[in-house]
């Protein structure tokens, strides 16, 4: 491949960037493609896709992206005329090679241009180039006499052979059986062995998922709407026009008399068509930074495709509210959690086909991912219709891992086992899989979720399925905060994790090892004097009644005892600097009306400062 | 160029001129590099940070940017006094970050030849680290210490603030 000009660099990056969208497109496209074959719409779109990758891939001269978007090409345009029929063993294919184009435009884009390995890939596409590919296209047109032959070598999915002839339709859905053994018949010109044929085209996407998918999303420019960068303007264009009146009621006030009479009502108008330009500000330039969350949760359809193939399950995903807003900070942090609880409900969650139909239910699982607002937070939620969580397998897990006692475990509530889900290490798994069981998954979601100052619940009823799910505020960079007094020093501490506030007298705490707890209706909350926590000095009278604000960290709760309630109040978030950056219990810094900093507390780190 | 405030033998030849900021902490008179210093301001309110080594003062807010304090006695273990008149924050610029030093006084900017900073005395005793020593400037009637702020921080102390 020729090395990239310099001044070439203009065209590379629009076609970057172009590409990487269309890719990010198609990968969805296609899965949808393969439920509903018949959309011509789709079909063309998919394959504009793919001709526009190729024709700006040859004309930049990347001569192996040509070749693999070439035959790619040209096996969907057979799909198009109708000489093709859809079905999962083409789709395996053009997924691999649509993984190929990512993995080459990857390299591209590391200006790491690399010989990869294509011809694989190629071959695969090329049965499907023959003039007689009739043999495909037989076997998804009168699959009945196929399945047959091949359902006795496929000996441990009885499914296969006892279900009742599956019509072209039924090919499509019935993934897990029938692939395996159309593939074996259909593509055995470039392997001989048959077997390796379906491993082959279900095994190599995974790498790429992981690095081609991520490294491709590039996340330092944005696309801006022209109206909202237009109403930006107007905004700032009546910010300026504010300010200089500002100027001139200053003037005024300094060269007449202060006891001007109309003064304080003149301020007054000021300050409050300042405080309407400023948020108006605020929320367009917030709106800027927000992103639907179909970015992140556009690659799980694919993902959830080749889990079910590979652990022979049959899973319809369903999303919700794809268009869902939220800040591009949030939107950056949420995939790994989301991919691990996908897995989770994948894994642990929905049973096999067999298994599910002995329990009564449907054949195949269904997994609802939604996202929705709900005031100031994004709710996420991924349910599944599966055996829901066994507390006494969790349970007995644990106390296998030395986790928790026999005791303690009799004294749980169910809430308190679903915690247990959290430890690090924790898995009810025996045997490590590719897919899950080495206990890290749920850690990694706890994690990311506290460091984005969000909440897990999980809500799960045993054979009926679980849901879990996640609060999240919309954005990092201004928050809702509750402000406290502690002694005299003003604290503040996001709303978005405050459950609520109460006043109470001190001696109804209680004394539990040391640890002092309040009875708050059914739970026991562990307190926290932040008065000792942050050291600060006495000042004035012990006074029996105090503040209890309840905070939520992920799964935890506990009581911060505060001197006064100040009041709710919306913040920006100063980071304290590189030097101060990881003082226990604090999250940053924010500068109040009046020009002082006041602390923000990270209710997440405060719980584990006192544990 | 802040490391070479201190004059190799062999480059005396080039003789550069150096600004200086000159402060007073406890009688005795400092300077700093004036390219270092982005800003000398009165004491503000100083918000108190919680569980920091006590030589941070805590953090003030420079027009909408939260900037950390140190108080220059406390870390330079003298005996500590009370704010007056005089006493004076200067803001630096530490590797890309601000930072304020609260400093008895300053008193102004200097000029003097690099071939006039001498290397520290071998034997400083007391609480300033070696290491933040550039040199001394010895005249007539003065005894300058040039500070190098940015190695006022140990690499324990750095790890006590980044990594606790």
């Amino acid at each position: 491949m020729p090395p990239i000009d310099s001044e070439d660099q203009e065209l590379l990056d629009g076609f970057l960037a172009e590409t990487t969208e269309l890719l990010e497109k198609l990968d969805d496209d296609l899965i949808a493609l393969e439920k509903a074959s018949d959309d011509t719409e789709l079909m063309n779109r998919i394959f504009r896709s793919i001709h526009t990758i190729k024709g700006a891939s040859s004309f930049l001269g990347f001569d192996l992206l040509v070749k693999v978007a070439h035959k790619t090409e040209d096996v969907l345009n057979r799909l198009r005329k109708g000489e093709l029929v859809v079905n999962p063993e083409i789709m395996d294919v053009i997924l691999e090679a649509t993984d190929l184009v990512k993995l080459l435009v990857s390299d591209i884009k590391a200006g790491d241009i690399q010989e990869r390995e294509t011809e694989g890939t190629i071959n695969k596409l090329l049965p499907y180039l023959l003039d007689n590919a009739g043999v495909s296209q037989q076997a998804a047109m009168t699959p009945q006499p196929l399945i047959q032959q091949v359902a006795p070598v496929e000996s441990e999915i009885p499914a296969a052979s006892d279900s009742p002839p599956p019509s072209p339709e039924a090919t499509v859905t019935a993934e897990s059986a029938v692939p395996q053994a159309t593939d074996a018949i259909v593509v055995p010109s470039p392997k001989p062995s048959s077997d390796l044929v379906p491993k082959k085209s279900s095994a190599p996407p995974k790498p790429v998922e992981g690095k081609g998918g991520d490294d491709l999303s590039d996340n330092s420019t944005v696309r801006v709407d022209v109206k909202r960068l237009d109403d930006l303007m107007n905004q700032v264009g009546e910010l300026v026009l504010e300010r200089n009146r500002m100027i001139q009621i200053n003037q005024d006030l300094q060269q007449s008399d202060i006891n001007r009479p109309d003064f304080n009502e003149e301020f007054g108008k000021l300050t409050k068509r300042m405080s309407f330009v400023t948020s108006e500000l605020q929320m367009q330039v917030l709106k800027m930074r927000m992103i639907p969350v179909e970015k992140v949760f556009k690659k799980f359809p694919r993902i959830v495709r080749s889990m079910a193939r590979d652990l022979g399950k049959e899973v319809e995903l369903q999303i919700i509210g794809e268009e869902t807003e939220l800040d591009r900070s949030v939107v950056d942090e949420i995939g790994d959690p989301l991919i691990h609880l996908i897995r989770n409900a994948m894994d642990h969650g929905l049973e096999t086909p067999d298994v599910r139909l002995a329990a009564g239910k449907s054949r195949g699982g269904t997994l609802i991912l939604a996202a929705v607002h709900e005031g100031n937070q994004i709710i996420i939620s991924i349910k599944d219709d599966g055996n829901g969580i066994d507390t006494d397998r969790v349970g007995r897990k644990a106390i296998e891992k030395g986790l928790i006692t026999e005791d303690q475990f009799t004294g749980m509530s169910q809430r308190e086992v679903f915690d247990l889900l959290f430890l690090p290490g924790f898995s009810t798994k025996d045997k490590a899989t590719d897919l899950s069981g080495r206990g890290v998954g749920m850690d990694v979601v706890k994690t990311n979720i506290k460091k984005l100052n969000g909440l897990i619940e999980i809500k799960s009823t045993k054979g009926l399925g679980s849901e879990f799910i996640l609060r999240l505020p919309l954005t990092l960079a201004i928050i809702q905060s509750l402000l406290v007094e502690v002694e005299g020093e003003v604290y503040s501490i996001p709303l978005s994790s405050v459950l609520e506030t109460i006043r109470v007298d001190q001696r109804q705490f209680h004394l539990i090892g040391g640890q002092e707890v309040l009875k708050l209706r059914d739970i026991v909350l562990p307190l926290v004097r932040l008065q000792k926590v942050f050291n600060v000095q006495q000042r004035g009278e012990l006074d029996n009644f105090c503040y209890v604000v309840v905070v939520g960290a992920a799964e935890k709760r506990m009581g911060l005892i505060v001197t006064r309630l100040v009041g709710q109040q919306e913040v920006a978030i100063k980071s304290l600097g590189n030097y101060l950056a990881n003082i226990p219990g604090i999250a940053g810094s924010t500068i109040l009306g009046d020009g002082r900093v006041a602390l923000i507390i990270d209710p997440v780190a405060m719980s584990e400062v006192c544990e | 160029m802040q490391n070479s405030l201190v004059p190799v033998k062999t480059d005396n030849t080039h003789d550069e001129l150096i600004q200086l900021v000159s402060f007073n902490l406890d009688q005795e008179e400092y300077g700093v590099d004036v390219l270092k210093v982005r800003e000398i301001i009165r004491m503000p309110i100083v918000t108190r940070v919680p569980n920091t080594p006590h030589y941070v003062e805590g953090v003030i807010n420079l027009r909408g940017k939260v900037v950390p304090i140190i108080c220059m006695r406390k870390k330079f273990g003298l005996i500590e006094s009370e704010n007056d008149k005089q006493t004076r924050i200067m803001v630096m610029d530490m590797e890309g970050e601000l930072m304020g030093f609260i400093v008895d006084a300053v008193s102004e900017v200097i000029r003097i030849s690099s071939s006039e900073i001498q290397p520290s005395p071998a034997m400083v005793a007391g609480g300033i680290d070696q290491e933040c020593i550039a040199g001394v400037i010895n005249q007539a009637e003065r005894l300058l210490v040039l500070l190098n702020l940015e190695k006022m921080f140990s690499r324990d102390e750095k790890n006590l603030f980044t990594g606790m």
